[in-house]
């Protein structure tokens, strides 16, 4: 399963270079926009009030956050460890950090106290997430495309990208760095939309405390790093489903997958 | 219910095409613009696929574009698809005079000046577009 999400991870951030390119040459007439889910969000309070979509988002943009809306009331945040190509950036400069700092978690360079932690999830993304909504709602225009790390990365250097658009990228991988998934934990609007969904997530890991040995390994894989050797089933909304914590645990039938009923 | 692993991949795809797929089910006008009425008789819609028609900004650019055009009637744009349904009555103009006219210079408020290649018609009605 950790190789078949590599495959869909490599995959989709190719993809997502190869659209931005061929925008930019003229080869194609969808960019890499056409497919931000958050883009149906940011539109949607312009089609309720003014029935037409914001400047450069649409149909694409719209029906694709309503499928994920349906995905995470399932799966949870599966999109962004399965299909969010920044995501995948993300991930993969934590695993560089993993390496570079000869750590064994996802932690990082620095250890953040859960609380801080907790409070940076909340109020960091919601202030993100509000203000962009807000700045595109009164103005009809995508005015955060410079400081987009997705659009900034595989738009080719489209329309509105700037030199110190790839100054504040160059700042948010190097954060990754040290903080390993910094965007997706603290910052990501579409991370902060889809929390409060995934926290409800039918789809849930449970531990088996008769097969646990608490040996500790899937903390250690986990790239968000959650406590999953704690609890009988993982409920964090930041649970991604990347099941990198079922493919370390050694001993089989100690972390499984569950669909939990409507009424539990 | 244990699930088994695959599903979590699965959803992903099967959400990715109900995202995309359902898109198709979706026609919002980023323009719909009415001209002066130009009389009685038949209408006709042509349907143009235009590079340049990328958002609602040059969406409304290349409504502007057919407002002094004569016997065009209404414009309705889909940004997103890159679309132009244009209606004109047969008697007076044709796709052809439409697909002049769109991609004639574009006059730039900002600068005062004449643009030229802004707009390229590439499908008329489904059918590419000659050179």
């Amino acid at each position: 399963m950790r190789r078949l999400r590599f495959l869909f991870q490599v995959a989709i951030t190719v993809a997502a270079a190869i659209a931005g390119v061929r925008f930019a040459l003229g080869w194609a007439r969808t960019s890499v926009e056409t497919y931000c889910p958050f883009g149906g969000l940011e539109t949607a309070y312009a089609l309720l009030a003014r029935k037409r979509f914001t400047c450069a988002t649409g149909e694409v943009n719209l029906a694709l956050f309503v499928a994920l809306v349906g995905l995470a009331l399932i799966a949870r945040k599966a999109f962004c460890g399965w299909a969010c190509p920044l995501g995948a950036v993300f991930e993969w400069t934590g695993r560089l950090s993993r390496r570079l700092f000869k750590r064994h978690t996802f932690q990082g360079f620095w250890s953040i106290p859960p609380r801080v932690d907790a409070a940076l999830k909340v109020l960091l993304r919601t202030a993100v997430t509000a203000t962009i909504l807000a700045a595109s709602w009164a103005t009809g225009e995508l005015v955060f495309r410079g400081y987009d790390p997705y659009y900034v990365l595989f738009s080719a250097h489209g329309h509105d990208v700037r030199t110190w658009s790839y100054g504040i990228l160059g700042a948010l991988l190097a954060l990754g760095l040290l903080v390993p998934m910094a965007w997706c934990k603290y910052l990501c609007p579409l991370g902060a939309v889809l929390w409060p969904l995934s926290a409800v997530g039918r789809l849930r890991l449970e531990r088996s405390e008769e097969a646990c040995t608490g040996c500790g390994a899937c903390d250690r894989a986990c790239p968000q790093a959650l406590d999953v050797s704690g609890p009988l089933q993982v409920r964090s909304g930041e649970c991604t489903l990347c099941l990198e914590c079922t493919g370390a645990c050694p001993t089989p039938g100690a972390l499984s997958l569950h669909l939990k009923g409507a009424g539990r | 219910m244990k699930t088994p692993p695959w599903a979590v991949p699965a959803l992903v795809v099967l959400f990715a095409a109900l995202g995309i797929g359902g898109a198709r089910l979706l026609a919002v006008p980023s323009v719909v613009r009415d001209y002066a009425p130009a009389g009685p008789g038949p209408r006709r819609t042509v349907v143009l696929v235009v590079d340049g028609v990328k958002c609602t900004d040059t969406a409304e650019r290349a409504a502007n574009q057919l407002k002094d055009a004569p016997g065009v009637v209404r414009l309705v744009a889909y940004a997103s698809r890159n679309r132009l349904d244009v209606t004109f009555l047969p008697s007076v103009t044709d796709p052809a005079a439409i697909r002049a006219a769109i991609e004639g210079p574009v006059y730039d408020e900002s600068s005062g000046e004449y643009l030229f290649g802004v707009y390229k018609v590439v499908e008329v009605d489904g059918v590419e577009a000659g050179k």
